[in-house]
């Protein structure tokens, strides 16, 4: 069960997000203010930290800095109600691992968390496999079994992404974020749409799934039973 | 005890001290004048006084007597002394009364005290000679210096009568001046405090004078003219909020009202739910794309700028678009083989384009075309798109780029109506031209002139 450090002000909103955490079974402590989470973070129980960048009297970012500053790699996530993308970028500057923007769905908070908890080691690895699926990063080819699987350079990328992220809830704006950079959401439903089409590539109507849409928020890749 | 405020300005205390420093000088100049004179005027005396002295000890002993008494009586101004004198000191013949003891005899023209009148009841300092002549009499020879004793008088009259004046008149000046400075900070404070308290419209007081602070009240008139400006836009973005939110917070609240009321099972109760949680995202997301529009207006967030190569971008918008396209069984076509770079904000300039062509797509129906092209007009690099879909209508082109604005054809499409106006803005935070054309279907441009 994974320690997490939750620093927010507001009482309620925290109230809510240690209650839902809680029920996906994390471990919250809690932090009211900037002080008491700098102190809580520092003793580096946590494996990871929320922060809140809105706090009495201070930027959650000073308190990212600070951590960085004494050596402290525990993967921050930052809230905040500023979402302008200037915001995020400054935010992933002070040294936070990622970024959300108040109000967000409980899932996407979920889904960025587990996303930190279980960052991919940098691999070096030419090869990634999940399953019977195979990715040659060198030769640029794709297998599932022994069926090829053509890809587009697009579908290539969004794979490697999910393959080494497997088992993971990918939420769309995570994999715009991440596997498209676009910082803006897009008004036509674009993830659901190019994800189509590598399902399709990737999981043949005999097949078992691999890519599962996940309660409409985001897409799984998962090794079939 | 205290100054009055006109003299406590740093204006006032500069003519001051200017003014002293020139009555310093003045007075300086004048010393040295009077100085020089004196100087001139005691050499001419000593001059003559040596002279007349040897003239008079050329002359025969005989001869020498009259010609004293002659000199004497040729000198109307009384500015002459002379006086002979025996061994023993007793006088011979002259208007002195005595030998000045203080004399040097046979030494140069020095200033002596002489007794003169009668009975030497008077004296008076002058410069004067003594020699001793071949028969063992002396012979005095004075010259009254009155003249440099005028010449003082004359330049202290002349100080008093120029220096006071001048002095009293440059203090008038600087009273003056600090007077009326201070009337004009005194307006501009009472200006300031009324915007500090709310008044935006007030403006700092110009006289259409080219001086420096004419200047800097035109500059600061003209950050008050911003700050209107942009209040006003915020204002207005929040107006915009709140217009545009109301709707759908009110859908909501009935929804959730009747589905409390009216809801059977649990499902139906998740339904309306979900159905509210959805209408609430929607609203976020307007609240985002305004504030997100009135960002990229108002600031000038140019540290993300850089050289774009404009193709790749197209090209990379193009990739994006083309699953979409496809589905919907439009024709995307990308037309990009400019080398054109352009100064900007590369997300923006993606999100820009992007924005048009997700528009194209949308409003272009099935069968039908999309166009994504660089081409070079003028010079100028201009990025179009082109559909072949119902276009927009002379009369509502401007309209479109405007917040909220959606065509009656479009109601029952989806999007949120801002996309054109964070096109907009995106445009004109890089000084480029946006264009909605008149054609066949839809076609706009941006031209991107390359400024340096």
């Amino acid at each position: 069960m994974a320690r997490l450090l939750l620093i927010e002000d507001d009482k309620e909103t925290a109230d809510e997000i240690r209650a839902e955490l809680g029920e996906r079974g994390f471990d919250v402590d809690w932090a009211a203010n900037g002080i008491e989470g700098l102190d809580k973070a520092r003793s580096g129980e946590a494996e990871a930290i929320i922060v809140d960048r809105l706090l009495p009297g201070m930027d959650g970012l000073t308190i990212v800095e600070a951590l960085r500053h004494a050596g402290v790699r525990t993967p921050v996530l930052v809230l905040s109600a500023l979402g302008a993308v200037d915001d995020r970028v400054r935010g992933l500057r002070a040294g936070g691992d990622d970024y959300l923007t108040k109000p967000f769905a409980t899932v996407e908070l979920i889904a960025r968390i587990e996303a930190l908890l279980r960052r991919p080691a940098e691999s070096r690895d030419t090869m990634l496999r999940v399953g019977p699926l195979e990715l040659d990063l060198i030769e640029r080819t794709a297998k599932r079994g022994e069926r090829t699987i053509d890809l587009l350079p697009r579908e290539f990328r969004l794979l490697e992404y999910m393959m080494r992220r497997k088992e993971q809830m990918l939420t769309r704006a995570m994999l715009l974020e991440e596997v498209w950079k676009y910082k803006f959401v897009p008004q036509t439903n674009l993830v659901d749409v190019h994800m189509g089409r590598l399902r399709r590539k990737v999981d043949e109507p005999d097949e078992p799934p691999m890519i599962h849409n996940a309660r409409g928020v985001g897409f799984i890749l998962r090794v079939p039973a | 005890m205290s100054l009055p405020d006109f003299a406590r300005t740093t204006t006032f205390r500069w003519t001051l001290a200017v003014a002293g420093a020139f009555a310093l000088y003045i007075v300086v100049l004048f010393a040295a004048v009077y100085w020089r004179t004196e100087q001139y005027l005691t050499a001419r005396s000593d001059a003559v006084v040596t002279l007349q002295a040897q003239t008079f000890a050329a002359a025969t002993p005989e001869r020498r007597s009259d010609a004293i008494g002659e000199f004497l009586r040729q000198d109307p101004r009384m500015v002459q002394y002379a006086g002979l004198f025996t061994a023993e000191g007793r006088r011979i013949v002259g208007n002195l009364e005595a030998l000045p003891g203080d004399l040097q005899i046979d030494g140069p023209a020095q200033q002596s005290l002489l007794r003169v009148g009668p009975g030497g009841s008077e004296t008076t300092i002058v410069r004067a000679i003594a020699a001793r002549l071949s028969d063992g009499s002396v012979l005095v020879i004075g010259r009254n210096v009155d003249e440099v004793e005028e010449i003082a008088e004359i330049v202290g009259g002349a100080l008093a009568v120029g220096l006071l004046p001048a002095l009293c008149l440059s203090i008038a000046a600087g009273a003056l001046l600090s007077i009326r400075a201070q009337k004009r900070v005194e307006e501009v404070n009472l200006r300031a405090r009324r915007i500090v308290a709310g008044d935006l419209r007030q403006r700092l007081p110009t006289r259409g004078v080219d001086d420096p602070f004419d200047k800097l009240a035109m500059i600061v008139n003209g950050m008050l003219e911003r700050i209107e400006a942009l209040i006003h836009e915020i204002s207005g973005v929040g107006d915009d909020i709140a217009h545009d939110l109301r709707t759908p917070l009110t859908r909501v609240r009935v929804r959730l009202e009747r589905g409390r009321e009216h809801a059977a099972t649990v499902e139906e109760l998740r339904a309306v739910v979900d159905q509210s949680i959805a209408s609430l995202d929607q609203s976020l997301a307007i609240i985002t794309a305004l504030l997100r529009i009135a960002e990229i207006e108002h600031s000038r967030r140019l540290e993300g700028f850089g050289q774009i190569p404009l193709a790749p971008l197209l090209r990379e918008v193009g990739d994006l678009y083309d699953p979409i396209a496809e589905d919907k069984r439009v024709t995307l076509r990308v037309d990009a083989a400019d080398e054109a770079t352009v100064h900007g904000d590369r997300d923006l300039l993606f999100e820009a384009v992007a924005n048009l062509v997700d528009n194209a797509i949308k409003f272009t129906p099935e069968g039908g075309r999309v166009e994504l092209a660089l081409v070079r007009r003028d010079d100028e690099p201009v990025i179009r798109v082109k559909d072949t879909g119902p276009g927009i209508p002379d009369d509502e082109r401007d309209a479109v780029t405007k917040r909220f604005y959606r065509s009656d054809k479009s109601r029952g499409t989806a999007g949120l109506g801002l996309g054109l106006s964070l096109v907009a803005a995106i445009v004109k935070l890089h000084g480029f031209r946006f264009s909605i054309a008149a054609g066949p279907g839809c076609l706009v441009e941006i031209a991107c002139p390359q400024l340096h």
